[in-house]
């Protein structure tokens, strides 16, 4: 733990811990008051978490870290809690709770939800991890690498400080790459196009790190032959509240996003590939906004199935001959139900497909999500974590591994060197647009 | 079994206490409702997979794991069950008929045990002791005196008193222990259903879930 969370926690007054109790209690809901109600402490859930097969301890444990929340609404908000804490397991929000809170809550879950969907009772663990992280947000408590990457989206409208005009001049330089790439002097990356269909939006790594990404996604656009469009000072896929647990955050940055869609009076919202990015706006926000009109969101994914369902796009399997398998994002997939999409897609981008086990629904976590990449202070047991994604990967003997997310393929591009994997990380999109049968 | 006329009192103060169980349930449930709302979806499916398929082995895997401990949770409750009903038919007076008494005495048998089984993995495996508090092991403490009682009620007519006596103690801490998940559970279930239905992540389609 840094010193600076070190010196916050000590210097925490007893009206700070006060009014942090009263922060958890608004944001719980009744569900999750039932659910506090619900866990046997049965300890079952164990090996459904990634943190405690990596390094079996009671500090990874699922239960554990679940009723570390519990004990804290137990002790101020349930009658028995009340008077006879100790009984219930209930427990003081004081700074020795805070101390395990900082250490588990942040650092040994990545919210991927295996828990919550393998509880014997069905208990919902991340919303309770991220409640946790919420009350320390409150407390100015987060660890401060995340914090930036949240105050730095809030700031300047993306989580990685791209200024406008650089965009701008990313995506003309991009431009131009397109049309090289399509052979089409016409071929555009729009900004700001009032009416278009499609409103899209990416991860800022892309434009900052991935340039060329954009680029297949332009592609396939332009080969669909889509009305589309980026917004030149709104297109963060991200939204890093999620993992800060700060709801007024994130229902802002989710706001914003919405209001520029529906300014430009663009028909859907298409979520670039960030898993987590679609789990907060799809789902999440509605609960953060409380009702706000929300425009029609999709997935690229979802958006690239329908043009290979609808004959928009033609496509050359051979064209990617090494054989792929696919990590399913928690967020996407456990948490978002983007399911079979990427399959379908995948089956008709690349000649050979393998499925590692388990997948879909029940895949395990890379060790990326939770924003675990935006706090460096828990890396080792992010890796550490990793091992099981870099077992399933190796066992299936690919060449080419493909996530819809760019939290994950940056996870996984560690996990290749820490594990000595060999194998190349890709987005959906770049092998699409690899597969991609221009007409001529 | 044969009932026997029962201390008016006593039947009295078993049913007062089960009347007392149910209603501090349904307050503690309604009490939930005081919290903000999530939002609504249309999840439904979702809700009869996780009180149909998704309650088979299988489909969690944190049961699929430790089948001998889900095995031995499904006969302690089915037990308790068993005990309930049981009890049931003693204060209506209601005889349990003499074909049915070995199978009843074996199942309260075999459940008890599990409960026993269940409460000795609790204090003896370490990290599990670590995950629990006093109430796991006397809710569990009293379960199993319920079960006992039920059993030795059901070999003896003379047990029935001592069964009523620790029946009020048994109502009594339901609503005040972790037995409140007689009816939590459902209530948790039914929001999983809805949260993974309403996202179109449960049920799976066919061939979707594979392992």
């Amino acid at each position: 733990m840094s010193d600076r969370l070190d010196e916050r926690i000590e210097a925490l007054t007893p009206e700070e811990l006060e009014a942090a109790v009263r922060r958890l209690r608004d944001v719980i809901t009744r569900g999750d008051a039932a659910a506090a109600q619900s866990c046997l402490r049965c300890g079952l859930c164990a090996e459904t978490c990634h943190y405690y097969q990596a390094s079996p301890s009671l500090e990874a444990h699922p239960a554990y870290k679940l009723n570390l929340v519990l004990a804290v609404f137990k002790r101020y908000f349930t009658g028995f809690g009340k008077v006879a804490p100790g009984w219930v397991g209930g427990r003081a929000l004081d700074q020795d709770t805070i101390r395990e809170w900082l250490d588990s809550l942040f650092g040994r879950c990545s919210l991927c939800g295996r828990c919550f969907m393998n509880c014997t009772v069905g208990i919902n663990v991340p919303r309770f991890v991220r409640a946790g992280r919420g009350v320390l947000t409150s407390l100015d408590l987060v660890p401060p690498d995340l914090q930036s990457t949240v105050r730095m989206a809030i700031e300047k409208g993306n989580n990685m400080g791209i200024e406008p005009q650089e965009w701008r001049d990313t995506v003309e330089w991009l431009e131009e790459e397109l049309r090289t790439e399509t052979g089409d002097p016409a071929a555009r990356m729009p900004l700001d196009e009032s009416g278009a269909r499609l409103f899209y939006t990416v991860n800022p790594r892309e434009p900052k790190f991935f340039p060329l990404s954009l680029v297949a996604a332009a592609s396939i656009f332009h080969a669909a032959g889509e009305n589309w469009t980026f917004s030149s000072d709104c297109y963060d896929v991200t939204n890093y509240g999620l993992f800060s647990g700060d709801n007024e955050v994130a229902g802002a940055i989710s706001a914003r996003l919405f209001s520029r869609a529906t300014g430009l009076g663009c028909d859907t919202l298409v979520l670039g590939e960030c898993g987590h990015g679609f789990n907060a706006h799809r789902w999440e926000s509605a609960e953060w906004l409380n009702g706000t009109d929300v425009p029609p969101m999709r997935s690229i994914i979802q958006v690239i199935a329908n043009y290979i369902r609808e004959g928009r796009i033609r496509l050359d399997p051979s064209r990617n001959s090494k054989p792929v398998t696919l990590h399913d994002p928690c967020n996407l997939v456990r948490l978002g139900g983007v399911i079979e999409e990427q399959r379908f897609v995948l089956r008709h981008s690349v000649s050979s497909f393998i499925e590692m086990h388990p997948n879909r629904e029940q895949n395990y976590c890379c060790g990326g999500g939770g924003g675990q990449l935006s706090m460096s202070r828990f890396a080792k047991r992010r890796l550490e974590a990793g091992r099981i994604k870099a077992e399933q990967i190796r066992a299936t003997g690919a060449k080419i591994v493909v996530a819809p997310c760019h939290n994950c393929i940056d996870q996984l591009t560690e996990l290749n060197k820490e594990y000595k994997l060999g194998v190349e990380v890709r987005t959906v999109a770049e092998l699409v647009a690899n597969a991609l049968v221009r007409s001529s | 079994m044969v009932a026997s006329p029962l201390p008016p009192l006593l039947g009295m103060a078993v049913a007062a206490a089960a009347v007392f169980a149910a209603g501090a349930l349904v307050w503690l449930v309604l009490q939930t409702f005081g919290y903000r709302r999530t939002p609504s979806g249309n999840g439904w499916k979702g809700v009869t997979y996780a009180f149909g398929r998704g309650m088979l082995p299988w489909e969690k895997e944190s049961a699929g794991r430790h089948l001998l401990t889900l095995g031995a949770g499904a006969l302690y409750h089915a037990g308790v069950f068993l005990a309930l009903l049981q009890l049931l038919a003693l204060i209506l007076g209601v005889d349990v008929p003499q074909t049915l008494a070995p199978f009843l005495q074996i199942f309260l048998l075999v459940s008890l045990l599990c409960g026993v089984g269940l409460l000795l993995k609790r204090a003896f495996l370490p990290v599990l002791r670590a995950l629990s508090c006093p109430d796991d092991y006397v809710a569990n403490v009293v379960v199993d005196l319920f079960l006992l009682f039920s059993l030795l009620t059901a070999r003896e007519g003379a047990w029935t008193n001592w069964l009523l006596g620790i029946s009020i103690a048994f109502f009594i801490y339901v609503p005040l222990g972790k037995i409140r998940h007689c009816v939590f559970f459902f209530y948790t279930r039914v929001l999983f259903g809805l949260f993974f239905g309403k996202r179109g992540v449960l049920p799976h389609a066919a061939g979707g879930g594979e392992r």
